[in-house]
């Protein structure tokens, strides 16, 4: 369960003011349910999920992880919390096993639950081929698989994916999605983020529409469609980022 | 804190550092392989020159202008020397010794004594530059030495005499130092640098890469958002960077000894090595364990602030290289330990070591040294998981940069680089120069330094620059409330100053010298005023022209604080005086928050010149009774003055405080 509220993250920029990345985001994401960030390049998903994952501090808002603030509790929320993103890198001199068991122990999961979980795991994404190889001599998709296993390997309740296909193949990225899918079967809470349009629509049960740093909609498909009137969501998202472009034209005209 | 997540990490880093073949190369392979090879090789060689040079002789001119029975004795021994061509002197002999074919040219001269004695001088030209020649001189000598003994044993017994009066006084020596004295004392000249060096070095080839490698490899932040605690990836990465220094030194060490023990044979420092028992090269190494730990700090805390692992490389560099100088103290012979250095990082171990291995030392040495490395190790320690919970430092984009602040203020006089830049100026300047000055005529001396080296260059640059001189160097009146408290602060802060003073001394007794320096001033002076003038005044004014009214501005673009401090710090070692570094420091700090808080730097100015004065007229007054009570002397100082004088600076610097409205000073900008 993911709850965040008014959430604010800004950088200062070089000429010494700041910049929002993140401005005011509120949603949340119920167990069993998957929510897709949807926004374009820059739009601060990234951010936001970086925010979720406590690597950055909030500059403003709150926002918790099963229950766990994520300024106040930040080891409680990392315990709940499978994280990916494309900066959540591997160390490549480690064999793909050895890294996974790594991960597990530090977050306290015992070897023979690890191993339990990577075998499972293993058979699910067909990764034994290079389970005992350098991760160094694995292809970006194979890289990717191992950094989900590291990811979900303490059997986390909530977990934040940032753009989990990006950069795969359709086999595996629909490896990937089944996954997902999985997860939601099994009660978890799943975030993840993606400026794919089709991934957006075949795979969530709720869309978030961020944009500039700031939410846009948030609702259903079908929602969306009844809303707009529109049945694509590459229309919908359009519709709703030339609302959010007049509406700031009109705020400007009124000054 | 989970110690066993700290393990986990560790076990990790250390696996993949077992996997880095470059770090296994460093570590392991090239000890192991190029100190056999150097010092094997080296010995060879060194063995086979002398041997080549013994071979090839010299050949040598020589002449004798005496031609006695003796001085045939002289020039026969010589043509006994094995090897040896003896050329007769003649016009060719300086060009041949000018192409350096000739090693040396012998003449013989004689002179009579006044009880009439025939006695006889053997002159050796030689150029002592080539190593041969040293050679050939040293034959030269040693022949000489043969002749003379001879001659004068002859003319003993041709006069009845015994020849036994030549060895009438004789010289031997007992050194009464143990075999394991003498082989400490050696070992404690080079060891200590050895081993500094050794594990700086094993510490910076890993500790680039663990933090600052992670940054590069985008690794950081899978490790951030595992549920570990920052504090337990700190001191899994820091027990790493422990072992790598310990295992780079034992390596070294190890191969080190056994390379050395081939090349030197029975000689006797191989002897003692060797002999050393195995529990003596454990209980070394313990030793080195904390300054161990202080590099794996220090190091550590560099890498977590750097970007990618080459700006660690080159932060980790002068690092690296002050290590090694400090370790260098060893070689220095008459440096010992004391209470003193013993708070000096490095140079403490470098010098308990030495005294360790010749048995002499205390235990306050031993609980000091180890005390505060331990004490700036958990300081370092507590930094980097400052740093490590720092996000802007965690994630520092390659835009910004530890130098993103000078680079904003790029065409600005007033910033940080350019205050360094002209304080170091300053400083190469005032050695020279000022000593120079002062080194003719004392007090005419610091006058002149005052005005020529401190005062006279600021006041140029700001006219060069074309600034607005008396705003930057706040040349404001100030307020008659704010000058009411000066008085007082003054002279408490003076009296804290010497009781800061009579510390040092206590801890490390200073030179007699130099207490009385300023009573030698004030006996040489016929004038008081003049005294006061020079001493008091003067700095009074032309340092706080510099210091305050210059240097600080430069770093108030930071903060008010490091303004203060770096100001306050580089007032006390602009005065080029260890003992009186920190009371100049604690006087320096009040005179810069005089300056920054009131706006005016007349504050300072009063207060500085007050400062001085009081410490000339102690001393001119040393005799008065009613001083006593604030002497130092046999009686012993007055330690519970400390507490009124604490009571009153910091009365009268919050009452300061209060009447001084915050100023917010904008920057002046190079117009
Ligand atoms: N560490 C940082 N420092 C400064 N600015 C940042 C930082 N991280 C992100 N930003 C800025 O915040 C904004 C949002 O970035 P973010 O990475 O969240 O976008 P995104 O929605 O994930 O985009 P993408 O689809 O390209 O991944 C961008 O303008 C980016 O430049
Ligand atoms: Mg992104």
């Amino acid at each position: 369960m993911i709850e965040v509220l008014n959430l604010v993250k800004e950088f200062p920029k070089k000429d010494g003011s700041l910049f929002r990345a993140v401005d005011g985001v509120s949603f949340s994401a119920n167990d069993g349910e998957i929510v897709c960030l949807l926004g374009v390049n820059g739009a601060g998903k990234t951010t936001t999920m970086r925010v979720l994952s406590t690597v950055f501090k909030p500059s403003g808002g709150t926002a918790t992880i099963q229950g766990y603030d994520i300024v106040s509790q930040p080891e409680k929320v990392r315990q709940n919390l499978g994280f990916l993103s494309g900066d959540t890198g591997l160390y490549n001199r480690l064999r793909a096993r050895e890294f996974i068991t790594y991960f597990g122990r530090l977050n306290g999961v015992s070897d023979a639950d690890i191993n339990a979980r990577m075998e499972e795991m293993a058979e699910l994404l067909d990764m034994h081929d290079f389970l005992d190889k350098k991760i160094d001599f694995l292809s970006s998709g194979m890289k990717q698989k191992v950094s989900i296993v590291r990811s979900i390997i303490h059997d986390p309740q909530v977990m934040i994916f940032d753009e989990p296909t990006s950069g795969l193949d359709i086999l595996t990225a629909r490896n990937i999605v089944s996954f997902v899918r999985d997860c939601k079967a099994n009660g978890k809470c799943v975030l993840f983020s993606t400026h794919i349009m089709r991934e957006a629509e075949r795979l969530a049960d709720r869309i978030v529409i961020i944009h500039r740093g700031m939410v846009l909609a948030n609702g259903t498909l079908e929602e969306f469609r009844a809303e707009t009137g529109q049945i694509d969501l590459d229309d919908i998202f359009v519709y709703y980022v030339n609302q959010s472009n007049m509406e700031e034209e009109l705020s400007a005209d009124e000054f | 804190m989970n110690f066993k997540k700290a393990l986990i990490v560790y076990r990790k880093e250390m696996l993949e550092m077992l996997r880095d073949k470059r770090a296994i190369f460093a570590t392991f392979i090239i000890p192991l392989v190029l100190y056999p090879l150097l010092f094997i090789g080296f010995g060879f060689i060194m063995s086979r020159q002398t041997e080549i040079l013994e071979e090839r002789g010299a050949n040598i001119a020589v002449v004798d202008s005496v031609g006695t029975e003796i001085s045939a004795q002289i020039m026969e021994n010589l043509k006994g020397i094995e090897n040896f061509t003896l050329l007769p002197w003649d016009k060719s002999t300086q060009t041949l010794m000018n192409e350096g074919e000739l090693q040396a040219v012998v003449s013989i001269t004689d002179s009579i004594t006044t009880h009439g004695y025939q006695v006889y001088k053997v002159q050796v030209k030689y150029d002592s530059s080539k190593e041969r020649n040293q050679l050939v001189y040293g034959k030269i000598r040693e022949s000489v030495a043969r002749s003379k003994e001879q001659s004068i044993s002859a003319e003993l017994q041709k006069r009845d005499l015994d020849p036994e009066l030549m060895n009438l006084i004789n010289v031997e020596a007992f050194d009464i130092a143990s075999a394991q004295k003498r082989l400490g004392s050696y070992l404690g000249m080079i060891m200590p640098y050895i081993m500094i060096m050794m594990l700086v070095a094993g510490a910076a080839s890993v500790a680039s890469d663990i933090v600052a490698g992670e940054k590069e490899r985008r690794t950081l932040e899978t490790l951030l958002v595992s549920s570990a605690q920052r504090k337990e990836l700190v001191l899994g990465k820091y027990l790493t960077i422990i072992t790598a220094a310990m295992a780079n030194l034992i390596v070294n060490l190890f191969s080190m000894g056994f390379s050395m023990q081939y090349m030197l044979g029975s000689q006797e420092l191989a002897m003692g090595i060797t002999q050393m028992p195995i529990t003596g090269f454990l209980i070394l190494l313990a030793a080195m364990i904390p300054l161990a730990t202080l590099f794996a700090a220090v190091l550590m805390s560099i890498s977590t602030f750097s970007r990618n692992n080459k700006e660690a490389g080159s932060y980790l560099q002068p690092v690296m290289l002050i290590s090694m100088l400090l370790g260098m103290i060893s070689f220095i012979p008459s440096i010992e330990i004391n209470n003193l250095l013993a708070w000096v990082p490095v140079v403490n171990i470098a010098l308990l070591f030495k005294a360790v291995l010749i048995n002499e030392y205390q235990i306050s040495h031993l609980l000091i040294t180890i005390g505060s490395t331990i004490a700036l190790d958990v300081a370092a320690i507590w930094l980097t998981i400052k740093l490590f919970n720092t996000e802007s430092i965690l994630f520092r984009t390659d835009e910004d940069s530890s130098l993103k602040h000078a680079r904003k203020q790029k065409g600005v006089l007033f910033n940080g680089l350019n205050g360094l830049i002209y304080f170091a100026l300053m400083l190469v300047l005032m050695y020279y120069l000022g000593s120079y000055l002062q080194g003719k005529d004392l007090l005419t001396g610091l006058i002149q330094t005052q005005v020529l080296i401190i005062a006279l260059p600021p006041l140029l640059i700001l006219k060069v620059f074309k600034l607005k001189d008396k705003e930057i160097l706040r040349l404001k009146a100030p307020r008659i409330r704010e000058l009411v408290f000066v008085p007082f602060i003054a002279i408490s802060g003076a009296i804290l100053a010497s009781m800061l003073m009579q510390l040092v001394d206590f801890i490390y007794p200073l030179p007699a010298h130099y207490l009385d320096q300023l009573g030698g001033l004030v006996k040489m002076s016929d004038s008081i005023w003049v005294l006061l003038g020079a001493v008091a005044l003067a700095p009074g004014i032309c340092e706080e022209i510099m210091f305050r009214g210059f240097m600080m501005r430069f770093f108030e673009s930071y903060n008010r604080k490091t303004a203060i401090v770096i100001t306050a710090l580089f007032f006390a070692i602009f005065h080029l005086d260890p003992f009186r570094l920190a009371p100049t420091f604690l006087l320096g700090l009040i005179l810069s928050y005089l300056t920054l808080r009131s706006g005016s730097i007349y504050n300072s100015m009063l207060s500085h010149t007050l400062n001085n004065s009081l410490a000339i007229v102690i001393s001119a007054f040393a005799g008065s009774a009613w001083l006593k009570p604030l002497l130092s002397g046999d009686e012993g100082f007055v330690w519970w003055l400390a507490i009124p004088a604490a009571i009153v600076l910091s009365l009268s610097l919050w009452g300061f405080h209060k009447v001084t409205a915050d100023k917010n000073e904008e920057i002046i900008q190079l117009s």
